[in-house]
């Protein structure tokens, strides 16, 4: 009660400290909800494709930020390993799609369309590509660009006809457009190449089998089975990215323990007489320290509070003026940033209980 | 905490000097000084300002250490009592009324009541109801749910002097209780304490230069530089 009253009886502080300390808090679920989007983006694609293995050039572990070419004469010797049920191409290229005078970069991704693997993961509007004429852009991409289906994109001197939208093909830097695997490899000029073949086997219990034949047959390529290879490119994404997202979610927690051991502090040491009145009046040490913890707590929730009330309008926002900004929150980040924030106000509280050995009985009498 | 059954000496002060600094920038606050006080009395302690009142109610209440000296609280050593100890004895059995009250502005008047029985280990709805009973026996009930600044000098004393004695305490230490208040409150307040001194059977020490409340102290030590000149 006596915290809550303290707190109180400085509204205007108050109310900078909680708005203070909610905008560390959104910025905390912001990043992990960008973190969470660009996640899924980067590797839907390959969850959504599933397939018994992934074989790619020797060395090359994942997508995202590795090269891998394999030639049309390896997939054929893939295809005639006893166990191998079918095959199915990849091939991924950075490429310009041009709009008015300037390019925007996709990461097109080429695919047989009669195979029905390798293609978008979801599709929100239209229809999957079935010929050399056409394309499928991300949703993102094609909100930010205004590009929709029926308009027609122009990549180098191609002119393809936008015939569905994606989702789950944002990868925040980058967003993955998809046409077939024989058109891109006409426009790079390199008929039959492909990045990685997509790999279904006759029984999933001979999958051990097949990889050994593939690596004893063809060992200048690289074998995965489908969770190794999903696991590789969530590795990869988050290489890149964690160290960023620790980085900025660091600053805003030290920033958020700054503003609150600040106000707990001033606090306190414009309340000094009251706390030497207490501690005259017999106040255990528990109660003085409880009090500091409670105040720091209540701050710290009530921050939370209006953070998560701001937040998903406020993303909203953003989504709209920024489309490749594609977040994803779950109750669970959601709860794991509470959590952190709950122990850096009991971090700043603890900061704060120092100042109250300074405070002297004798201070009630003077 | 066991409390006093009867009339029994509460503190006493054998030779107690108390010296603040050290060579040329000490200050002797208190010389020599030995006195003694029991419950069922209100002991007065009258001298100027500086003169000693305040460093001898702290040093009575434990908040300081005597230079030399010796002085017994409850008979025991005061020396011989923990920190912990000393602030459980403030709690369960001292009561302290401070020169401009003190209250704590950001509570009601129930709560600060009610803080001090919170210090003797009573839950907050046993505290407050506690409280407000105590409110009750001095009047001041309507008050319990106001803020301090909101209150005349006069209900503000009265307030002071049931959160000094909320706990029940055998011993009330009062600062100057009557400094800031007309002689009518200023005698109301001592009258207060007179009264629970003489029908509770408590010990109440009062420090005030007021020579108008000589008439309710049963007994009185002059203080002068520090230095006892008179017990009467």
């Amino acid at each position: 009660m006596y915290a809550v009253r303290t707190l109180r009886s400085q509204p205007l502080r108050l109310m900078l400290t909680i708005g203070g300390i909610a905008l560390c808090v959104i910025l905390m679920f912001f990043l992990f909800a960008v973190y969470r989007g660009a996640a899924d983006g980067s590797v839907e694609y390959i969850r959504q494709n599933r397939t018994d293995l992934w074989v790619l050039q020797r060395y090359a572990t994942n997508i995202l930020r590795g090269s891998s070419l394999v030639s049309a004469f390896q997939g054929r010797k893939i295809q005639q390993i006893p166990g191998v049920k079918s095959i199915s191409p990849v091939l991924f290229v950075l490429a310009a799609i041009k709009k008015g005078d300037r390019d925007r970069t996709v990461f097109l991704t080429g695919f047989d369309p009669e195979k029905n693997i390798g293609g978008p993961p979801h599709l929100a509007a239209g229809r999957n590509v079935s010929n050399d004429k056409e394309i499928v852009l991300d949703r993102s991409f094609a909100a930010k660009f205004k590009f929709k289906v029926d308009d027609y994109v122009q990549i180098q001197e191609h002119s393809l006809r936008v015939v569905g939208i994606s989702t789950g093909t944002n990868a925040f830097v980058i967003q993955y457009a998809f046409v077939t695997v024989r058109f891109l490899q006409t426009m790079i000029g390199f008929p039959g190449i492909a990045t990685c073949y997509l790999v279904e086997v006759d029984e999933k219990n001979a999958l051990a089998e097949v990889t050994s034949k593939i690596r004893r047959e063809l060992p200048r390529l690289e074998v995965y089975d489908h969770e190794t290879f999903l696991e590789n490119n969530i590795q990869e994404m988050r290489s890149g990215f964690l160290p960023l997202l620790y980085t900025v979610a660091a600053i805003g927690g030290i920033v958020l323990t700054v503003i609150l051991s600040l106000l707990l502090t001033v606090n306190i040491l414009e309340r000094r007489k009251d706390f030497a009145v207490l501690k005259t009046l017999g106040s255990p040490k528990g109660f003085l320290r409880w009090l500091i913890i409670e105040q720091a707590l209540l701050i710290s929730s009530a921050a939370c509070v209006v953070a998560l009330i701001i937040f998903f309008p406020l993303v909203q926002m953003i989504e709209k003026i920024s489309p490749e900004v594609s977040t994803k929150s779950t109750v669970e980040q959601i709860i794991a940033v509470v959590i952190v924030v709950e122990i850096m106000s009991l971090i700043s509280s603890f900061l704060s209980i120092r100042r109250l050995r300074s405070i002297y009985l004798m201070e009630a009498f003077l | 905490m066991k409390k006093l059954e009867d009339s029994t000496r509460v503190v006493r002060l054998s030779d107690v000097s108390k010296i603040f600094g050290s060579d040329e920038h000490k200050t002797v606050a208190l010389q020599n000084v030995s006195c003694d006080a029991s419950s069922g009395e209100l002991l007065l302690v009258l001298g100027p300002s500086g003169s000693g009142k305040t460093t001898l109610l702290t040093l009575i209440a434990g908040l300081l250490k005597p230079t030399s000296g010796t002085i017994s609280l409850f008979g025991k050593n005061i020396e011989s009592y923990s920190v912990k100890e000393l602030q459980q004895i403030r709690a369960m059995r001292m009561g302290f009324i401070f020169q401009t009250f003190l209250l704590i502005d950001s509570l009601t008047v129930q709560e600060n009541v009610g803080v001090v029985l919170r210090f003797t280990g009573k839950i907050r709805r046993e505290a407050h109801r506690q409280a407000l009973r105590l409110l009750e026996q001095f009047h001041i009930e309507h008050l319990a749910k106001k803020f301090p600044r909101t209150l005349s000098q006069g209900e503000k004393q009265r307030v002071a002097v049931a959160r000094a004695i909320a706990n029940e305490g055998d011993l009330i230490i009062a600062d100057e209780p009557t400094g800031c208040l007309e002689s009518k409150q200023g005698f109301e307040i001592i009258q207060l304490l007179k009264t629970y001194s003489r029908d509770q059977n408590r010990c109440v020490i009062v420090g005030s230069h007021d020579l108008r409340i000589e008439e309710f102290a049963d007994r009185i030590l002059r203080l002068e530089d520090g230095m006892l000149m008179e017990s009467v």
